[in-house]
């Protein structure tokens, strides 16, 4: 047999870090839950130090549930769901758009462009708003798919950056060309009532289903679809896909199409539900929210759809705390960041073991 | 005298997969002792616990005779043992003298790194190299990379030196210059040992030669006294069973290879005017020493490569040479890579989506819109049941999760699945037993009968000869020889090595 560790070391053994080759799905959901609750209790930790008893705590998070504040939260989900949708299908094949703003401010412009020059019939107003929305998105993001693929830029770079372009673009029509007339506030002239996301009834919003299509429109593609099919393989090894006779090239495109006219519709529905007009800041944070829906539901769009959920929850619940307790909005972001690494790193547990060798 | 370094009955295994199962190795000061086996028997995992990288699961090491424990590469270090491994372990905008120094930690910077100069002076000096201590990894050729590796074990005074597949990325030349030098190294009094798989350099530059297999030592011997066959039959099993068929027909030219040129990205020259046709109902074997350019030509045929210039000619289709995917699907080329895990299966996907993927685009398993999981579920079962897959408890399991013979297995299903006009082989049979591997190769031969255009590129010299209608020997990115079958394996053994 092989002597003890080292005299150094002898009695704690030593730890080692194996390659796991296979682990349950329970298993797989166990360490990711298990993650989420260190994570939380972290967030927890933090906001009772900037003076919010964990007790309060629960009771704002059981205040959102409330039907007035449950309306809110769902007029903020149709955007997260959309952005979770935008990020999870372009991860779905290893391509990191971080670009989500970006295209929701293009989705938005897109729109407002529909709005302001009056383009069609007041009937189906709505559906070209969305369109265009969709479209713009779609068209900003294959942007860095073209640069990717003709200049081997790296997309992480160039959809972060591009964010910084888009919302200059922004600015520049928002300070000039569209700027509200009467108001004279870097705002455009809000849309009319015929160009607007308005109530369904019981209080929700009709960018929810906007939302919950998408979801729908995302599972069908992801899990149903000959290039769902194809995405798979994509992720799983490109070369081999290449070589099998997988398109990778087209179904590369219309998944990036399809990621960033999501984010797009995002910006469409921020616009014309909640702000009811383009503003300069209907798109912030949107990144952040995206990757760590897409995170937290494992690029499952049926799964995006109940994250999405939850984090509008704590977005509401963050905005009451805002309200009531003085915390700055970024320590939203913070606890949304602390999550995001948790789960990250749930994911190394899930590829290796470690065992204590003794 | 005790043996320089000795393991005796090491166990390993990877998350339940048994790498080294009780395997022993010896090797003295002074001599180059040649650890033999194909890929995947253990020579590096087993070398890996020799350097103090895996910790064995049982089993012990000893040095001159005294029983040691590894705590990892350091405490290996500390007791002279030092390994060059296949992949660099070097920073590459850093200089000689740095990545030495970083090896061999030095109390002080400035004056660490001055004696780390004179020490790679000195070493430089003594082996020949032409190693510039000031110069920048990242300007370095591989070979001079090389040398860097092994002056930097040597200058922290290792006495027993391992040599992980040194040869793999050198030239001939550089090869046996590189070998020239490890056997000086030996005879001054250093245990090397030499991990390789290559028969050539194991018969002309080691003393002695172990010989694994499935992560045992099978037999420790003399090279100069064994003959090729016999450390031949030891490496692989049992030599394969020839396979019965029927005489060629010389049909009609199917494939023609043209002029093909291949430069890599780092500016080598590894396809150099590839030219050869292969008739229908023909095996045309493609022999010569690994690294000669076999897998870029066998990558360029499959399409995992654009070719710098020449043509791939495929009759009615036309130059495919830089053709898309679609169309080489078209004229159903199958392909039979070397490397199944990089070239023809998605390990963490499921079988039965590994067994569809190549006839989704023709619409076999339902259209756009929604895929027919039934049918594919359906063909996938099948599929397992003719090819005899072993191993497979449900379609819905990971193929990674297969033994290599049996993912080969699956490879080939999917490929035979349409009769296919060309067949792209290389090394069909690597890692398989004799069982896989007779049923590779009766495969191969019921695609000769009818009438597919088969190209065999396999480094195993048996499987051409046996296989083959005609050979072609490849060096140096070219065919330098054709030979038809029967042909006589000396001849072609000569023409594999005199070449240049």
């Amino acid at each position: 047999m092989i002597p003890a560790a080292p005299s150094a070391f002898r009695g704690f053994g030593r730890l080692t870090l194996d390659v796991r080759q296979d682990l349950p799905a329970w298993k797989q959901a166990a360490f990711v839950g298990l993650s989420l609750v260190f994570g939380l209790a972290i967030s927890v930790a933090i906001l009772a130090a900037a003076g919010i008893p964990p007790l309060t705590l629960g009771n704002e998070l059981a205040g959102v549930l409330t039907a007035e504040s449950l309306r809110g939260v769902l007029v903020q989900a149709a955007p997260l769901i959309l952005v979770g949708l935008g990020a999870s299908l372009a991860f779905r094949i290893g391509f990191w758009n971080l670009g989500i703003e970006g295209q929701m401010i293009f989705g938005g412009i897109f729109a407002a462009a529909i709005s302001i020059y009056d383009v069609g019939p007041q009937a189906t107003r709505l559906l070209l708003m969305g369109s265009a929305a969709a479209l713009g998105g779609a068209l900003w993001v294959l942007l860095v798919l073209f640069l990717k693929n003709r200049f081997r830029v790296n997309e992480i770079i160039a959809t972060l950056l591009l964010n910084y372009v888009a919302m200059y673009f922004l600015f520049h029509l928002l300070y000039g060309a569209w700027q509200d007339a009467k108001t004279a506030f870097p705002q455009s002239s809000p849309f009319r009532p015929f160009e607007r996301l308005r109530d369904i009834g019981y209080g929700i919003n009709s960018g929810l289903l906007i939302a919950i299509a998408g979801v729908l429109a995302a599972g069908w593609l992801i899990h149903l679809s000959r290039i769902g099919f194809y995405t798979r393989f994509i992720s799983a090894n490109p070369r081999m896909a290449k070589i099998v006779g997988v398109p990778v090239q087209t179904a590369t495109i219309w998944i990036i199409a399809a990621s960033g006219a999501c984010s797009g519709l995002a910006g469409f529905v921020n616009v014309a539900s909640q702000e009811g007009r383009l503003t300069q800041s209907f798109s912030n944070g949107y990144v952040f929210s995206g990757v760590l829906i897409a995170f937290l539901s494992r690029n499952d769009p049926i799964v995006i759809a109940v994250v999405g959920f939850l984090i509008a929850v704590l977005f509401i619940a963050g905005q009451t705390l805002q309200v009531f307790y003085q915390i700055p909005f970024t320590m939203v972001q913070m606890i949304e960041a602390i999550i995001v690494m948790a789960v990250a790193s749930s994911e190394f547990m899930i590829r290796h073991r470690i065992r204590w060798l003794r | 005298m005790a043996s320089a370094l000795q393991l005796v009955g090491i166990r390993k295994s990877f998350d339940g997969a048994l790498a080294l199962d009780g395997a022993s190795f010896e090797s003295q000061a002074g001599e180059v002792h040649a650890l033999l086996g194909e890929n995947g028997a253990g020579k590096s995992s087993l070398m890996n616990v020799a350097a103090g990288l895996y910790a064995p699961d049982a089993g012990s090491i000893s040095i001159a005779g005294a029983p040691i424990a590894l705590s990892g590469p350091a405490a290996a270090r500390q007791h002279g043992i030092g390994m060059v491994h296949q992949h660099f372990k070097l920073v590459k905008p850093f200089t000689v003298a740095e990545n030495v120094l970083l090896a061999n930690p030095q109390p002080h910077f400035a004056s660490g790194i001055r004696n780390i100069r004179a020490a790679i002076e000195k070493q430089v000096g003594e082996l020949k190299f032409s190693v510039d201590p000031d110069r920048r990894i990242d300007t370095m050729t591989v070979a001079e990379q090389q040398q860097v590796e092994i002056v930097k074990v040597l200058v922290g005074g290792v006495k027993i030196l391992i040599l992980d597949e040194p040869t793999a990325v050198l030239t001939d030349a550089e090869a046996v210059g590189l070998l020239e030098i490890v056997q000086r190294l030996a005879r001054s009094g250093t245990a090397v040992v030499l991990v390789t798989h290559k028969l050539q350099d194991v018969k002309r530059f080691a003393d002695a030669v172990t010989i694994m297999r499935g992560g045992k030592t099978v037999a420790t011997l003399d090279p100069r006294r064994s003959s090729a066959e016999e450390l031949t039959e030891l490496t692989v099993g049992r030599t394969l069973p020839l396979p019965e068929r029927t005489p060629h027909q010389g049909g009609p030219t199917k494939l023609n290879v043209g002029a093909l040129c291949y430069t890599r990205g780092d500016g080598r020259t590894m396809l150099n005017n590839t030219s050869f046709h292969v008739r229908a109902g023909e095996i045309y074997g493609i022999a010569g020493v690994s690294g000669n350019g076999q897998a870029e030509l066998a990558e360029a045929l499959i399409g995992a490569i654009e070719p710098t210039s020449g043509e791939i000619w495929l009759d009615g289709r036309g130059d495919i040479s830089r053709a898309n995917q679609a169309k080489r699907r078209e004229a159903a080329i199958a392909s039979i890579p070397a490397d199944r895990y990089a070239y023809a299966l998605a390990g963490s996907l499921p079988i039965s989506d590994n067994l569809a993927v190549a006839q989704i685009r023709g619409g076999r398993y339902g259209g756009v819109i929604k895929l027919d999981r039934a049918a594919m579920r359906r063909d996938a079962s099948a599929a397992v049941r003719d090819y005899d897959v072993q191993g497979v408890r449900s379609i819905n399991q990971k193929a990674s999760l297969l033994s290599g013979g049996n993912a080969q297995k699956l490879v080939i299903a999917r490929e035979f699945s349409r009769e296919p006009e060309v067949v792209v082989a290389h090394s069909p049979s690597r890692g398989l037993d004799v069982r896989a591997c007779a049923a590779v190769h009766q495969r191969l031969i019921a695609a000769r009968e009818q009438g597919a255009a088969i190209v065999l590129i396999s480094e195993d010299l048996d499987e051409v000869l046996s296989l083959s209608d005609r050979i072609g020997v490849m060096s140096r990115g070219a065919i330098v020889g054709e030979f038809e079958c029967p042909a006589d394996r000396q001849a072609i053994g000569r023409a594999m090595v005199d070449h240049g």
